[in-house]
C-alpha cells in the first residue's frame, strides 16, 4: 500500500497529525498497536502544570519559555501551542459530537478537582468540565454511584474541602446501576446516561437532596454519544452549573476525543486500523521506503513518502528498557537519548521525586526529524511527536497532552508544508 | 498507664513467635504476643515461600537436613490449606560437578529423605522451561508454603485458646526484678500510648532483633548476624515444581512457584542492621544471570518485584564462634538459655531456624520454659490443626478462581489481579480495623499482582475512607505510604513490561489524580533526600 502518510499512533499525538493531514487531502494511514492513550488520560489538553520545579503555573504559555531548551515545547514554541490548540478546538466543535467543544486557552491555567480531591492545574477542557474551576471556591456536591468503583465522592470532597481554597463539598452516592450490572465501570455509566430514562433516575433521586448554592460534581460519565445534550440537560434540571471529574480509566472524555477525531479522519477519506504491529523498516538513502506491518498473521508492507512516529513512551510501548538496561525505541528502533549509560543509576528509592530515566525518548532536530548520536538528521520522511520524544516528564509536568496535540499538529504541518515546497517558513513561524 | 498480666510474653510475630503463642495456648497457658509491626512482617514475611524438604541440607549441614524431613511432612499434616504441594526437582546444570549428585543422594538416605534420580528427559518434560542443559535431576518433597496465612492462621489458633495478639506494639524496656525478667514496657505504635505486660515468662522470638531485645534486660555479647538474601518474584509461574541447582548450596540458586508468580533466591550478605537492607542494582544483575541459568530466558520474563529479607544467624561471642561466612552458619535453631548463660531468670530467646521448622522451634523453646518452670505440659502442635486449615486439603493453583467464578456476576471486583472482591475486603478491612493499606495487602495480597496496585488501591482507599476508617488526611497518608513502600520493592527491577505498569501508575498517581498536590501529599519533598532501605518488602 502507498498511502501519503503513514501514521504509527492513534494517541492525541497520532489522531491530530492524521486529521490535519487528511484534511489537507493527504491519504493517511493510521497503524495502532492499540487504542490511544487518549483511554486512559483526563480528557483534558493539560499544556504545562508545574515548572521544572515543581511549582503550579498558573500562566502555561508564558512558563512554556523556561523550560530546558531540550523540552519538546522548544520544538513548536508558544506560536505552535496556540496554533493547535485553536485547530483541536476548532475541529472537535465541528465533529460529529457538536456542539460538544472545549473551553479555555493556553494563556491561563483553571483549577479542577481530581477523582481524589487534588486541585490541578489544566488549561483547555471539555465545556463539561468547565464550572468545576475551583478558583474562588464555594459550595460543591460531588455525586458518585455505589457501584462505580472507580470514583469515590465521599474522598474526593473531603480532600478538596481540606485542600481547595473556600471550597466546601460534600459527597453522596447514589445507587444506579446500568442495566442491574454488579461491576459496571465509567463506559458502562457513560452509555447509560446517552439514555434519557437513566438521567431521568440520577435527577429524581438527587434534586431534592441538592442545597441552595451547591454546584454538582459528577464523575466524568455523563454520554458517551451526547455529551453535550446530557450535561445541558442536567444544568437544566438542576437550575445549577454542573461538572465531571474524570475518573480512573477508561476515560470517557479521553473516548470521545479519540472517536471524534478518528470520525474525523474518516470523512477526510483516512483510517485507523488497531492490532497493527511494526516489525521491521526498510532505510534507503536516509529515508524510510518501507514499513511492515503484523496485522493478525499476516504480514503487511507500506511504501508511504512520510511516516509519523507517535508511538508514546514507555507507559504506551513506544519506548522500552530491557533486561540489560538499554533503552530503544520499538517501532524503528531509533537511538534514544537521556537515558543514563549502563552501570549508572537508572531509578531512586523515592518514589516522589525525579528519576533519572524520567526523560528519556527520540532526540530530533528542530523540524523533529530524529537525531543520531552525532546529532545529524537520520530519516528525511520520519518525523517524531508526541510521548516518544525526549525530554519532557509529562506526567509530573501535566504536559503530555499538550505536547502530544502541539508536536502531532507541527509534524502535520510541517509535512504539508513541505509537500508545498514551504517546510523552512513553517518551521521558522513554528518555532 | 494500663498494665496487664500473662503468664508467658512472646516478643514477636513472625512464623517463630506465632508458632510460640499457638503451641504455648494449646498447652493451656495464658499467652500474650507483641510484635512491632505487622504480623509476619519482618523475615518471615520476605522469604520465597520455599518449604525445604531437606535436601538442601542434606551435604553440608545433616542436622538440619533431618529436621526439615520430619517437619515438612508434619506441616503438610497441621497446616495444608497453606501448602501447595508442588514437588521439587534438584538438577545439574551445566557447571556443576555431576559427583555432587552422588553426595546428594547419600546424604538424602542418611536423612530419611525420599529422593530419586529421574532421568534429565523426564525432569524436562515435567519442567519444560529448565535448562535443557542439565546433566542429572532428583525428584524431593519440596513444597511452596503461604507464610502470611500459616502466621494468621496460628495467631487466631493461639487467639482462640485465649492469648492476646498485640500488633503495632514495640517493646521499649523489659522489666526486672533481681535477677529474673519480669514482662516488658510497650508501645503502641498506632496511638502512642505506653503498656506494662507483667510476665511470669518471656519468650524472646525477634529473630534478627533479638539482640536489641536482650540488650534491654542488660544482656551483651549476644551477636545475631543479619545474613541479608534478596528475591525476585517473577510474573508467572515459570515452573510449577520447586527447582534447586544439586551443588553445594549458593546464591540464586533456588526457584520457588507460589501462588501466580515464581520467586527466585537468595543472596547471603552479612549486614550489621536489620532494619537497613539495600538491595543494589548489581545483586539485581547477578539474580537476573543466576536465573537465567535454571531457566534460559528468565530475565526476559516480567519481575514483579524485588525485596531483602534477614536471616537471624547466631554467632554467641561468650562460645567463641566466629564464621566469616555467613552461609556457614548452621542453619539449625537452639534455645538460649539466659539463666545459665547469663544468669538472668525468666527469659528464653529462639535463635536461628526457618521458616520449614517454626513447629519445632516453638516446641523446643516452650519445652525448655517448662522444665524452667517445672511442669509437664505436653506439646501438642504436632496433632493439632489451627484455623483454616479444617478440610485438610493441600492448597492447589486456581482454587481461588474457581471459588470467585461462582460469585462472578454478584458482586464488585476490586483488584483484579489477585480477584479480591468488594466484600471481602470490607470485611478484612472491618475485622483488621486497619487504617494501613500494607497491612490490608498482608492480608489479602491486594496490590502484589502484576498491576502492583495501580487500580485496587486508589479504590481501597476510597472504600476505606467510606467505611469511615480514615478521614481525608489518613487517606493521603495511607495512600502516599503504600506507593512508597511499593516503589521500594520495584525500583531496582524496573524493566520491560514492569517498567510500562510503572509508567502507567505514574501517570494515573502522579498525573490523573495528582496524589502528590493533595494537602500532607509528598510530592513537595526533594528529588533524592529521603534515603531509605528499598526492596524491603515481601510478595510470595
Amino acid at each position: 500500500m502507498k498511502p501519503d502518510v503513514v501514521v504509527v499512533g492513534a494517541g492525541l499525538a497520532g489522531l491530530s497529525a492524521a486529521v490535519r493531514l487528511a484534511e489537507a487531502g493527504a491519504s493517511v494511514r493510521v497503524l495502532a498497536k492499540g487504542v490511544g492513550s487518549t483511554h486512559l488520560s483526563a480528557g483534558t489538553v493539560d499544556v504545562l502544570g508545574y515548572d521544572a520545579d515543581g511549582k503550579r503555573v498558573d500562566r502555561p504559555l508564558e512558563a512554556l519559555d523556561g523550560l530546558p531548551a531540550e523540552h519538546p515545547y522548544g520544538l513548536v514554541g508558544r506560536a505552535g501551542v496556540s496554533a493547535a490548540i485553536d485547530w483541536f478546538k476548532g475541529r472537535i466543535a465541528a465533529g460529529p459530537r457538536a456542539p460538544y467543544a472545549y473551553a479555555g486557552d493556553a494563556e491561563q491555567n483553571i483549577l479542577l478537582p481530581t477523582a481524589v480531591g487534588a486541585v490541578a492545574p489544566s488549561a483547555v477542557v471539555p465545556e463539561t468540565m468547565a464550572s468545576g474551576d475551583l478558583r474562588g471556591g464555594g459550595r460543591i456536591c460531588v455525586v458518585g454511584f455505589r457501584a462505580l468503583k472507580d470514583f469515590f465522592p465521599a474522598l474526593v470532597a473531603d480532600n478538596l474541602s481540606r485542600g481547595a481554597d473556600g471550597v466546601r463539598a460534600r459527597g453522596v452516592e447514589l445507587d444506579l446501576r446500568p442495566e442491574g450490572r454488579v461491576d459496571p465501570n465509567a463506559l458502562a455509566y457513560a452509555r447509560a446516561f446517552d439514555h434519557g430514562g437513566f438521567r431521568a433516575e440520577v435527577v429524581a433521586q438527587l434534586v431534592a437532596r441538592l442545597a441552595e448554592d451547591e454546584r454538582v460534581a459528577f464523575p466524568a460519565v455523563l454520554g458517551l454519544a451526547s455529551p453535550h445534550e446530557v450535561w445541558a440537560e442536567l444544568e437544566q434540571r438542576f437550575s445549577r452549573p454542573v461538572f465531571e471529574i474524570p475518573t480512573l480509566p477508561p476515560s470517557v472524555p479521553g473516548i470521545r476525543i479519540y472517536q471524534t477525531l478518528g470520525q474525523l479522519l474518516n470523512r477526510a477519506g483516512g483510517r485507523v486500523v488497531v492490532n497493527n504491529i511494526i516489525t521491521g523498516a526498510e532505510r534507503s538513502g536516509g529515508r524510510v521506503t518501507a514499513l511492515r506491518a503484523r496485522v493478525g498473521l499476516r504480514e503487511v508492507t507500506f511504501e508511504p513518502e512520510w511516516v509519523v512516529l507517535a508511538t508514546g513512551g514507555f507507559s504506551a510501548g513506544g519506548l522500552a528498557l530491557d533486561s540489560s538496561w538499554v533503552a530503544r525505541e520499538v517501532a524503528l528502533d531509533l537511538p534514544v537519548g537521556g537515558a543514563p549509560a549502563p552501570g549508572e543509576e537508572r531509578f531512586r528509592s523515592a518514589y516522589f521525586g525525579g528519576q533519572p530515566m524520567d526523560r528519556v525518548g527520540v532526540v530530533t532536530d528542530r523540524e523533529q526529524r530524529p537525531v543520531g548520536e552525532d546529532g545529524g538528521r537520520m530519516l528525511e520522511n520520519v518525523l517524531v511527536a508526541g510521548a516518544t520524544l525526549a525530554g519532557a516528564v509529562p506526567w509530573r509536568e501535566k504536559s503530555g497532552d499538550g505536547i502530544a496535540l502541539a508536536t502531532g499538529f507541527r509534524a502535520a504541518e510541517l509535512i504539508a508544508a513541505s509537500a508545498a515546497g514551504r517546510v523552512s517558513d513553517v518551521a521558522t513561524a513554528g518555532a | 498507664m494500663t498494665t496487664i498480666s500473662t503468664e508467658v510474653l512472646v516478643i514477636g510475630g513472625g512464623a517463630t513467635g506465632a508458632g510460640v503463642a499457638w503451641d504455648a495456648a494449646l498447652r493451656g497457658f495464658d499467652v500474650v504476643l507483641v510484635d512491632r509491626a505487622d504480623l509476619a512482617e519482618g523475615t518471615s514475611g520476605r522469604f520465597h515461600g520455599l518449604l525445604h524438604s531437606g535436601g538442601r541440607y542434606v551435604v553440608k549441614d545433616p542436622v538440619a537436613a533431618d529436621e526439615c524431613v520430619a517437619e515438612n511432612a508434619i506441616l503438610r499434616r497441621v497446616v495444608p490449606d497453606c501448602i501447595e504441594d508442588t514437588g521439587g526437582l534438584f538438577v545439574t546444570t551445566p557447571e556443576d560437578d555431576p559427583a555432587y549428585g552422588d553426595q546428594f543422594l547419600e546424604g538424602c538416605r542418611r536423612a530419611g529423605l525420599p529422593a530419586e534420580e529421574i532421568d534429565v528427559a523426564d525432569a524436562l518434560r515435567r519442567e519444560p522451561r529448565v535448562n535443557p542443559g542439565i546433566k542429572r535431576a532428583f525428584t524431593v518433597p519440596d513444597a511452596s508454603i503461604d507464610v502470611w496465612k500459616t502466621v494468621w492462621s496460628l495467631a487466631r489458633g493461639a487467639a482462640q485458646h485465649g492469648a492476646r495478639v498485640l500488633t503495632y506494639h514495640s517493646v521499649i524496656d523489659l522489666h526486672k526484678d533481681g535477677d529474673a525478667v519480669t514482662g516488658a514496657r510497650v508501645r503502641n505504635e498506632i496511638s502512642g500510648e505506653e503498656l506494662d505486660i507483667e510476665a511470669g515468662f518471656t519468650l524472646n522470638a525477634s529473630g534478627a532483633w533479638a539482640a536489641q531485645i536482650v540488650k534491654m534486660a542488660g544482656i551483651e555479647g549476644i551477636g545475631v548476624i543479619p545474613g541479608k538474601g534478596i528475591m525476585i518474584a517473577m510474573n508467572h509461574r515459570l515452573v510449577n515444581t520447586v527447582i534447586n541447582r544439586c551443588t553445594i548450596p549458593a546464591d540464586g540458586d533456588i526457584l520457588v512457584p507460589i501462588r501466580t508468580v515464581s520467586v527466585i533466591g537468595t543472596t547471603d550478605v552479612r549486614e550489621t542492621d536489620p532494619d537497613q537492607l539495600p538491595v543494589t542494582q548489581a545483586e539485581v544483575d547477578q539474580m537476573l544471570a543466576d536465573g537465567d541459568r535454571l531457566v534460559p530466558g528468565f530475565r526476559e520474563a516480567r519481575a514483579l518485584r524485588v525485596w531483602a529479607g534477614v536471616r537471624p544467624l547466631w554467632q554467641d561471642d561468650r562460645s567463641g564462634e566466629q564464621v566469616a561466612d555467613t552461609r556457614d552458619v548452621s542453619r539449625t535453631h537452639a534455645v538460649v538459655d539466659h539463666s545459665a548463660r547469663d544468669g538472668t531468670r525468666g527469659l528464653l530467646t529462639m535463635s536461628g531456624g526457618k521458616v520449614t521448622t517454626l513447629r519445632l522451634m516453638a516446641q523446643d523453646l516452650v519445652d525448655a520454659m517448662c522444665k524452667q518452670k517445672g511442669e509437664e505440659r505436653p506439646c501438642r502442635t504436632a496433632d493439632v490443626r489451627p484455623p483454616g486449615n479444617a478440610d485438610g486439603e493441600l492448597y492447589s493453583l486456581g482454587e481461588r478462581l474457581r471459588r470467585r467464578e461462582d460469585r462472578q456476576q454478584q458482586e464488585q471486583l476490586i483488584c483484579e489481579c489477585e480477584l479480591i472482591g468488594r466484600s471481602k475486603l470490607e470485611e478484612t478491612m472491618r475485622r483488621r480495623g486497619t487504617q494501613n493499606l500494607d497491612d490490608i495487602r498482608r492480608s489479602l495480597r491486594l496490590g502484589m499482582g502484576p498491576c502492583q496496585g495501580g487500580f485496587c488501591i486508589y479504590r481501597a482507599t476510597g472504600i476505606l475512607h467510606g467505611l469511615d476508617r480514615l478521614d481525608g488526611e489518613q487517606a493521603t497518608a495511607s495512600l502516599t505510604s503504600f506507593l512508597e513502600e511499593r516503589w521500594k520493592g520495584m525500583w531496582p527491577i524496573l524493566y520491560g513490561d514492569q517498567l510500562r505498569q510503572a509508567r502507567l501508575d505514574d501517570w494515573i498517581f502522579q498525573g490523573l489524580l495528582g496524589v502528590q498536590h493533595l494537602p500532607g501529599g509528598n510530592g513537595d519533598a526533594p528529588a533524592g533526600e529521603r534515603v531509605e532501605a528499598p526492596g524491603e518488602e515481601a510478595v510470595a
